[in-house]
């Protein structure tokens, strides 16, 4: 019998790194923006893309990953959007990663695509160690988890590149400060852009909405 | 907690498939430990992940392995040139601050210059290295090849 040390230095998350990059290269390429759009449970995020492409179907080529733990219900919403989805079913897993990007951007036309909507899997925590190869990364919370809920998952946050607080039409009837949110979250990451959405307030969702209009047409210019 | 037990299984899985082909390559007939390095900012728990490994591993080669964890402190990066890791001591004294990932987020301050660190680690995790039994003869004889 012998005994060996072996070194391995094996980056586990460096290993989902490389491919997230092998995707945005693939994404740079043929010029899609795509964007990442994490979030806690029953925030919104399906509420908010819908509304996006709603929106900006009619000006630019959409399509949309949508991760789920299991079952087809936000990949359905979208199709009736007439936007090609894929669905993709994590299974047992809490997050997207990028080989699972990477297998479903097998699956879409991007020559055909000029923007890609990623929703993952609803979940504050475990998304974070995880890039895909977007170009931007979005979190989405609502009043209704209450106004602690940004205090206990800083690493979202501050990994952030757009933050949104959604539902804010009902802030008082849940006894929840939206402007603490707010302040909460440009207190883990300063330079943050914050929006306050509600479904029921046009000119909220506008700016949402405007955010990735920029986004396409700077990928355009590339 | 549901969610990140999935989160730690699927981060074992692959771990157990980079150990054991490593360990196979070199021929080893046991694996007896496994050495990762973890930052304390993944959002990876190292006792769960221990569990998850264990379970996995069950009649492998690495069945009876230890599974060691080195905690690694974030290190940071500034504007003005300031380079170091996050002052743990420091963190721990503050009352200000509510809990230890919070901490670290707000530890984000410059040392130096009070202006705004990046973080550059903290969030790695590793295999290190492992430790494995090989046949005598087999490696001899892999020498004489």
């Amino acid at each position: 019998m012998l005994m060996h040390v072996i070194h391995m230095g094996h980056d586990v998350y460096k290993a989902n790194d490389k491919i997230a990059e092998k995707n945005r290269k693939k994404l740079d390429k043929h010029q899609v923006f795509s964007v990442n759009i994490m979030g806690a449970i029953g925030s919104g995020k399906t509420t908010l893309i819908e509304e996006a492409i709603r929106q900006l179907k009619d000006k630019y080529k959409i399509a949309v990953i949508a991760g789920d733990v299991i079952a087809e219900m936000d990949s359905s919403r979208f199709r009736k959007l007439e936007v090609p989805t894929i669905p993709v079913n994590t299974g047992k897993e809490c997050h997207l990663d990028a080989k699972l990007v990477e297998k479903a951007l097998g699956e879409i036309d991007l020559d055909n695509t000029e923007l890609l909507l990623i929703e993952n899997v609803g979940n504050l925590i475990c998304p974070v160690d995880f890039k895909l190869g977007e170009h931007l990364r979005v979190v989405v919370v609502s009043v209704t988890e209450g106004d602690d809920i940004i205090l206990k998952h800083p690493m979202i946050f501050k990994t952030a590149e757009l933050a949104i607080i959604n539902k804010v039409d009902i802030a008082d009837a849940v006894n929840v400060d939206a402007e603490k949110m707010r302040e909460d979250i440009l207190s883990l990451n300063p330079n943050v852009p914050v929006i306050l959405t509600s479904k029921h307030n046009w000119e909220s969702l506008e700016t949402w909405i405007d955010f990735i209009e920029l986004g396409v047409k700077e990928a355009q210019k590339r | 907690m549901g969610a990140a037990d999935l989160h730690e299984f699927s981060i074992a899985c692959e771990i157990f498939e980079q150990v054991l082909a490593t360990a196979k390559a070199h021929g080893a007939t046991e694996v007896k430990s496994v050495t990762l390095q973890m930052g304390r900012l993944s959002h990876t728990n190292p006792e769960q992940l221990s569990f998850c490994f264990k379970a996995i591993a069950e009649d492998s080669i690495a069945e009876n392995s230890d599974f060691l964890v080195e905690m690694l402190a974030p290190s940071l990066e500034c504007e003005c040139g300031y380079e170091g890791t996050v002052n743990e001591k420091q963190i721990r004294e503050s009352d200000t601050l509510t809990s230890e990932l919070l901490a670290y987020v707000a530890a984000i301050e410059c040392p130096i210059c009070g202006g705004q660190a990046r973080i550059v680690g903290g969030r790695d995790l590793i295999i290190k290295s492992i430790e494995i039994e090989t046949e005598e003869d087999q490696t001899t004889e892999s020498n004489n090849n």
